[in-house]
């Protein structure tokens, strides 16, 4: 086996250009696929993070009405939990809201929370240290929509629980910058007791974001744990994986296919090396053994050299990031500005195995031919 | 010299398969090789001679009779068997010279003992030894694509003989030479075949290597029409 190693090695180097055209395309299917894969791991890293940090908190406690998927369960998804229950739970109440900057009409969706929270990134300090009547945050996005900065008053107008319209001035006491667009777009942060004041529904709450992760049995309200809340943030980076898995079953397939081809070819030209191996004594399996690891080596030659340019690249992404367009975060996708691919050894160890293999077997396939050959008439290159 | 037998053809028949019928390259031949001897098959084009020699070289195995080498009989062999045969026991020579252009003199000669997974200082002795026998310890670190015809044949020389086999079996060694290459060669090779008491049998046209053999046998359709023992026209100095 160690002769078939160096053996295979001398052969790659003496065939010169063709080896490294081979060992060029499937480096660069190697580190794409790492690539690609570490953008995506490091994406689902920061956005569960932010996730976690800035809207579900380690678990949520949902009113049974209320279904975060339907705006129309806002109106009447809302209940009480005895204080005993409630303990270390933060209450946030939902409601619909209509704000005019400047003239326009915008709509909003307003969240009372507790001020006193630290669980959620959010700067709720600001509403508690604010003097304006009725201070809110707005998210850095709404902020731009509604062409609104620190110290604006706008005009808001709500309904109570009766469905009587009011209407009231709000002063915007902060604006913070998140990537998770789900607790910016539309909305309004403020003060939960004032929520409740303005809208009569005292103690209600929508929703509660627990601090630690025990599942909690309320009646009438039904429990989620932080998993199944990052469970549609967790799918769409699955999704995501699945369909460039298709990309790089292409690009390893085009590598694949130049291994193939080489292969196919070298047994051709080389009857007359095959004949000579079996002359001077070795078997044909041993010479299929020889061009198999021969095949099979373009994938350790590939491996070396995408480590070359790779392993510069990757560490320079990882530290600097990579910035991501605007659009994404438009979307409602949990996409930081600049995205840190975070390259896990488990992963790169299993491109490295699937690469090999893969060149193994397409070496292996025309190599078996080799067994098949009469020796006489490869010493003569007599085969067609 | 020993009158040991070392291959012994029975009876062999050889028959190719070409187109709908067959071709019968060999025709119930009967032949002795003793250890030690220097002798030829020579005949016209397509007279089996190639395919004689591949059966003694356990390349080929015959269709009836049976080909008994270093006391193995060639059609019972394994592929694993008949590698072995011809690593340890066997050398080829053949008329273009199979040398593998992508490594060097040394390592051409070297590979034969590579297979026998002999030590690096062992395999260093034996391959300078035989480049030495063919005059080419200069040459070493050369490309075959270097050298010139001769040179090449003599590096195949090296590499049939640097494991010191029992027998070589060398088929039109010296068609691609000029005749002063031929003469060279050839020496070179009854040198070592009274120095290391090896078998050859040759495949030849060429009347410059008939001249150094000791038994020349005729083939002629497949057929073995003379077999005798000559007085070497040329000696070896
Ligand atoms: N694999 C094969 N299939 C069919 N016919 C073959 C095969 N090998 C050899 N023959 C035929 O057998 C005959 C003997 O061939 P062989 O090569 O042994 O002749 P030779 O005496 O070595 O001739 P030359 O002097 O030209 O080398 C030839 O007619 C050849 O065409
Ligand atoms: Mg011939």
């Amino acid at each position: 086996m160690k002769l078939a190693f160096i053996l295979a090695f001398k052969n790659l180097i003496g065939a010169g250009l063709r080896t490294w055209l081979n060992v060029g395309i499937l480096s660069f299917a190697f580190v794409l696929i790492i690539f690609y894969n570490g953008l995506l791991d490091g994406w689902n890293e920061q956005a569960r993070r932010d996730t976690i940090d800035w809207e579900i908190g380690q678990g949520q406690l949902h009113f049974s009405s209320y279904d975060p998927y339907d705006p129309f369960t806002i109106l009447d998804g809302h209940g009480v939990i005895p204080s005993a229950e409630r303990e270390g739970m933060i209450p946030i109440l939902l409601r619909q809201g209509t704000i005019y900057p400047k003239g326009r009409m915008i709509s909003a969706l307003i969240k009372g929370i507790d001020v006193n929270q630290t669980e959620l990134k959010l700067p709720t300090h600001l509403l508690r240290e604010s003097e304006a009547q009725i201070p809110v945050l707005i998210g850095k996005r709404m902020a731009k929509n509604s062409n609104l900065s620190v110290g604006d008053e706008v005009l808001m107008r709500w309904r109570d629980k009766n469905g009587t319209y009011d209407a009231s001035g709000i002063t915007v006491a902060g604006i913070f910058d998140c990537n998770v667009s789900m607790i910016d777009q539309g909305q309004l942060w403020m003060d939960i007791e004032k929520l409740r004041e303005i809208t009569g529904l005292t103690n209600h709450a929508t929703l509660f974001i627990t601090t630690d992760m025990e599942s909690k049995s309320v009646k009438n309200w039904n429990y989620f744990s932080q998993e199944e809340l990052l469970s549609d943030l967790t799918q769409m980076i699955e999704m995501k994986k699945t369909s460039s898995s298709i990309l790089y079953g292409l690009l390893l397939a085009i590598a694949l296919l130049a291994i193939f081809d080489t292969q196919v070819l070298s047994i051709f030209r080389r009857q007359k090396e095959i004949g000579t191996y079996i002359a001077l004594g070795m078997t044909r399996m041993r010479v299929v053994g020889l061009f198999t690891v021969e095949g099979s080596m373009y994938s350790f030659l590939a491996t070396i050299v995408g480590c070359i340019y790779g392993v510069p690249l990757f560490l320079y992404l990882a530290k600097t990031g990579i910035g991501m367009p605007d659009a994404n975060q438009e979307m409602g996708i949990v996409i930081a500005e600049r995205v840190f691919p975070v390259y896990g050894i488990g992963l790169i160890i299993s491109t490295v195995i699937l690469v090999v293999i893969s060149a193994t077997i397409v070496s292996f396939i025309p190599a078996r031919k080799i067994a098949k050959m009469n020796p006489v008439d490869a010493i003569k290159g007599k085969i067609q | 010299m020993s009158e040991e037998s070392i291959i012994s053809i029975k009876n062999v028949t050889k028959r190719f398969p070409v187109g709908d019928g067959e071709f019968t390259a060999l025709r119930e031949i009967n032949l002795e090789f003793t250890t030690g001897e220097f002798s030829g098959l020579i005949g016209p084009s397509g007279s089996g001679k190639t395919t004689l020699l591949n059966i003694m070289g356990t390349l080929d195995s015959p269709t009836e009779g049976e080909a008994i080498v270093m006391g193995k009989s060639v059609s019972k062999l394994t592929h694993r068997e008949s590698a072995m045969v011809r690593n340890m026991h066997l050398g080829f020579i053949f008329q273009v010279y199979n040398l593998l252009p992508i490594y060097t003199v040394y390592e051409n000669v070297e590979f034969s003992l590579l297979l026998q997974n002999r030590s690096a200082a062992e395999r260093k002795q034996m391959v300078m030894d035989a480049l030495e026998w063919v005059g080419l310890q200069d040459m070493a670190n050369k490309k075959p694509s270097k050298l010139s015809g001769g040179e090449g044949q003599r590096v195949a020389i090296a590499r049939a003989m640097v494991k010191r086999p029992d027998i070589v079996l060398a088929d039109e060694p010296t068609a691609n030479l000029d005749a002063k290459n031929a003469h060279a060669i050839i020496q070179t090779m009854k040198k070592l075949n009274r120095e290391m008491n090896t078998t050859f049998v040759f495949s030849t046209h060429d009347e410059k290597v008939m001249g150094y053999l000791d038994r020349i046998i005729s083939l002629e359709d497949g057929k073995v029409i003379k077999d005798e023992w000559v007085e070497a026209k040329f000696s070896i100095s």
